[in-house]
């Protein structure tokens, strides 16, 4: 296995007296798809939103490409080449499809607050470029029909899927999905592994993913992560991940 | 209706999407500047005036439309790019170097304001926004080296390179040609990073985050740019008064400031012309009314704020999206004619917000 690209080490974080993230180690290694699966409440979307840096970490420290990712601000995450995407999506409802998708290119913009307000011809041809590279996106998940439609007439599937794009559009190294086929219909469940497949094949991006669905999970992870209240469970592979008796027991019981 | 076939990216980018539009927008460019030649002088100031609401709303509608921020505190920057101006022309910097130097003093300002509104939004930055224009009009007040205090300050006549601008009619092209330069500021803010930056931090701070967008530096650009266009409003304003007094400039101006980006619609720069137009002209038709109509209606004290209150609410309650908003759906009637279904724009309630992270 290639070298890790995201290492967390020892992560904690509690709410009052709630320890939601218990020491919690982990790799992701570059090109692989990760899941982190557990029952409700075991802190998965906690630990993404740490690695994201909305949750201040109370101990333990992340290294993301060889920078430490401790302590900084969340939207220099996004610059470093985290992308994410939301639970329940959080798109910019009054908005359309595409500028959606433009909003995400921010990281990428080589202009300042002057050429815009002129829009010279430097800015010019960043718009131009943005917009083509908005349209790669487009194509590879099949938005076509939605581009022009503001967030908030779509369906919820539909939605999930501009915000795969969108955090596509950032053109990222790492990927968080959280939960992506929540909403979605076993058809469209099963576009979205295709669509992870083709994303770590052909964009050489690394996914990260919070996922209930055992199915999809067992389809396109190389490895998982199982947790029960905060804390590890087992890493492995998905058979051995779904034999293994921890595992078992958090999910069904003695 | 009209289907727009696009073949080239340029489509997206350019600032009118097909030949209708230009022909629309150039025929009202035509007009406005043919305007001189038909409207007697009266009219011509109050036109002049309309701009420099449009000037201030574009600044305001930056702010409170695109990035959701409001702001009770705007009659200051008008005041203080009126000051600023008017006391620089007083120590005999040219008008040219003076609105900008005016504009600029403002944006600092603005950002400056814009600092403790990092953490705060809705209600709480309105009141911290007017405790910032009580305290603008204290130092305005008190200030009487500069600003001669409670006699105020006379402004000198606009002049660049030796030509007066004073007549109404230089002063209406010099008030069409900075609006017009100003929404094209707008427009190019709005197509490119850094106005799609204020989008996203309005519709999500969080996903406006992730997407590596810096909220404090972008809401503070926000207010900077937001209290630029005012202040600039601000310094045109001091020509069209010709005599800067601290009561020109109070709590109710900033409401009507506010009351012009609602009404004319929030997120669009059309609405900001519209809200102008309905802003500048109201007083006018409310004068007349008080000609036509009993003298018993006429006379009620407070006729004029309750009149512009009452509006305020209906818009709320009956069209937030405001004139512009209203418009859309009356075009889309046109277009649609007779298959135009009434539940189009009907209002969603969407049930998908995350729970928030903070």
């Amino acid at each position: 296995m290639s070298e890790a690209l995201f290492e967390a080490r020892d992560l904690s974080v509690s709410f009052g007296g709630i320890k939601a993230v218990r020491d919690v180690s982990f790799a992701v290694h570059a090109g692989e798809v990760f899941s982190i699966i557990g029952p409700n409440g075991a802190g998965k979307t906690t630990i993404f939103n740490l690695v994201s840096r909305f949750y201040e970490t109370e101990s333990g420290s992340m290294t993301f490409d060889g920078v430490e990712i401790t302590n900084v601000p969340p939207h220099r995450t996004a610059q470093l080449g985290i992308a994410r995407t939301f639970q329940n999506t959080e798109l910019f409802e009054h908005e359309t499809v595409l500028t959606n998708l433009l909003i995400a290119h921010h990281v990428h913009r080589r202009t300042n607050l002057v050429t815009d307000l002129l829009f010279l011809p430097g800015a010019r041809r960043q718009e131009l470029d943005f917009r083509r590279r908005v349209e790669d996106v487009i194509d590879l998940l099949d938005l076509q029909g939605y581009r022009e439609q503001p967030i908030g007439g779509l369906p919820y599937g539909a939605r999930k899927m501009v915000e795969i794009a969108r955090a596509l559009c950032l053109e990222p190294k790492l990927l968080l999905l959280d939960e992506p086929s929540s909403g979605l219909n076993p058809e469209e469940t099963e576009d979205l592994s295709f669509w992870i497949e083709d994303i770590v094949a052909d964009l050489g991006i690394t996914v990260a993913m919070v996922e209930h669905d055992m199915n999809l999970v067992a389809t396109v992870s190389n490895r998982v992560l199982a947790m029960a209240d905060g804390a590890v469970l087992a890493t492995g592979d998905p058979t051995e991940i779904q034999n293994h008796p921890d595992v078992l027991r958090a999910y069904l019981g003695d | 209706m009209r289907f727009v076939l696009k073949t080239n990216y340029a489509q997206d980018v350019n600032l009118f999407l097909h030949n209708g539009q230009r022909f629309w927008y150039g025929l009202l460019a035509v007009a406005v500047l043919l305007a001189p030649l038909m409207l007697d002088t009266f009219y011509l100031g109050e036109f002049a005036f309309v701009y420099i609401w449009a000037i201030a709303g574009v600044g305001l509608m930056i702010l409170v439309g695109y990035t959701g921020l409001v702001s009770l505190g705007h009659a200051a920057f008008l005041a203080i790019g009126a000051y600023a101006h008017a006391w620089f022309l007083t120590q005999g910097v040219p008008f040219v170097v003076s609105v900008p130097l005016a504009t600029a003093f403002c944006a600092v300002i603005g950002y400056i304001v814009g600092l403790p509104a990092l953490r705060m939004t809705g209600i709480y930055l309105a009141v911290a926004t007017l405790a910032f224009e009580r305290i603008a009009a204290w130092v305005i007040e008190h200030w009487e080296s500069v600003t001669g205090g409670h006699f105020g300050m006379r402004v000198p006549d606009p002049t660049v390179f030796g030509m007066s601008l004073d007549g109404p009619v230089p002063f209406y092209y010099l008030c069409l040609g900075i609006l017009a330069l100003s929404l094209f500021a707008a427009l190019n803010l709005l197509r490119s990073p850094t106005g799609r930056a204020f989008i996203a931090v309005r519709d999500s701070e969080v996903s406006a985050e992730s997407m590596g967008i810096n909220l404090a530096r972008t809401k503070c650009t926000a207010f900077a740019l937001s209290a630029a266009f005012t202040g600039l409003a601000g310094s045109l304003f001091a020509h069209r008064i010709g005599y800067l007094a601290p009561d020109a400039f109070t709590v109710q101006t900033s409401i009507q400031l506010l009351l012009m980006v609602v009404v004319g619609g929030l997120g669009s720069l059309q609405g900001v012309v519209y809200g102008a137009i309905f802003l500048g002209l109201l007083p006018q038709a409310i004068a007349i009314g008080r000609d036509v109509l009993p003298q018993w209606i006429g006379e009620i004290p407070g006729l004029e704020p309750g009149i512009f209150g009452a509006i305020l609410v209906l818009f709320l309650v009956f069209e937030p999206l405001g004139i512009h908003g209203r418009w859309v759906k009356v075009r889309a009637w046109f277009d649609q004619f007779p298959l135009y279904r009434r539940a189009t724009y009907k209002r969603q309630r969407s049930y998908l917000r995350t729970e928030r992270v903070r």
